[in-house]
């Protein structure tokens, strides 16, 4: 009786182990603070993002941009080694401002977040007069991202290069 | 008392032992099984016990939307949760302040409310092309299970589809965004219900 107790109690014990009720939650998503840095590939231009739940759309801080039929040619900016790009326009976005209707070029960025890379569609607009370069919105935040507004910078950008 | 401390090794050596074990005499197990049963039992417990402590300051799940119920005028507010935004902003029609009293009403689609709060500050705002100073008050609003009192700003935000935006300055009382959802909780303050 005593052996078949304790190998009732080993097990339960051990299942505790094997599962970890809140473990296995946790895992589906990871957490993320307000503010990470990722990387720009394939350039692995290092940029802070803001993380914005109320940012429909992601956002690049672009200058000196420069629409030529299907593609469009910008600047990073200076702070951040003033990388010149050029790249296909996949749509059109159109934002309300405090100063009517903007007209904004949509690209497609591939970035680094943690260990790993994201295909993500941004808007391009000059963000000069705002903190972070790049915005990161719900529809980068739905690949399987939750955040967590006590942190910031949870992660170091370290994807392996594509093979 | 030599089997329990080679017993600390881990669980499969425990089961190997439980084996040798039931080979011996009986006296012997009994000795043997009683204070092993008994650590592994203490450990059951503690090992539950940690477990609710850690349930217990659990962070709550929030969507990017949600509703909130505005207290004490019990006014469900659908919010937008935006951790952009560094404070909470309210949509405040015909803002008025005057001796440090703001008075406004909430949105004609939710109620209409006429509200006199005390400003407890001012918010300078930074827009593109002008500068702004909007009062901050206090208020309370039930967001799933528990009653917040935070600071919000007023303005006139009948361009923007959200009545209430919820920033970082109340999203750090512990709560998390996944965007995939929205209306995860509904209201459940024992102050919403009670009369």
């Amino acid at each position: 009786m005593d052996r078949w107790l304790s190998l009732l109690l080993l097990s339960v014990l051990g299942s505790f182990f094997l599962f970890p009720p809140k473990m296995a939650r946790a895992e589906e998503k990871v957490t993320i603070g307000t503010v990470e840095d990722v990387l720009l590939l394939p350039w692995k231009v290092k940029l802070p993002a803001r993380i914005d739940t109320g940012a429909a759309k992601s956002s690049l801080d672009a200058r000196e941009l420069k629409v030529a039929e299907d593609r469009v040619e910008f600047k990073l900016p200076g702070k951040y080694g003033g990388l010149q790009l050029r790249l296909p326009i996949v749509g059109w976005r159109h934002v309300r401002t405090p100063e009517g209707l903007e007209r904004r070029p949509v690209v497609e960025l591939e970035i680094c977040v943690g260990a790993k890379r994201f295909r993500t569609l941004v808007n391009l607009t000059d963000r000069s007069l705002v903190k972070y370069p790049l915005i990161l919105g719900r529809n980068f935040l739905r690949e399987g991202f939750v955040v967590d507004v006590r942190r910031r910078r949870t992660s170091i950008p370290n994807c392996p290069d594509a093979p | 008392m030599l089997l329990e401390t080679k017993n600390s090794g881990g669980g499969t050596r425990f089961l190997l032992l439980m084996k040798r074990v039931s080979k011996q005499n009986r006296a012997q197990r009994k000795f043997v099984s009683l204070p092993v049963g008994l650590a592994f039992l203490l450990a059951l417990v503690l090992l539950l016990l940690l477990w609710e402590k850690g349930r217990a300051g659990e962070k709550l799940t929030i969507g990017e939307v949600e509703d909130v119920v505005l207290m004490p005028w019990r006014v469900t507010l659908p919010a937008r949760i935006d951790t952009g935004a560094a404070t909470s902003s309210l949509d405040a029609r015909d803002l008025n302040v005057k001796n440090n009293i703001a008075e406004f009403r909430l949105p004609k689609k939710y109620g209409n409310l006429q509200l006199h709060l005390p400003v407890v500050g001012w918010q300078k705002v930074r827009s593109a092309d002008f500068r702004e100073r909007r009062p901050v008050v206090e208020i309370t609003f039930c967001m799933g299970p528990r009653l917040i009192r935070a600071q919000v700003t007023l303005n006139d935000r009948s361009t923007v589809s959200y009545p209430l935006i919820i920033g970082r300055n109340v999203l750090k009382e512990n709560f998390v965004v996944d965007c995939v959802r929205s209306n995860c909780l509904s209201p459940s303050c024992q102050e919403v219900s009670s009369p």
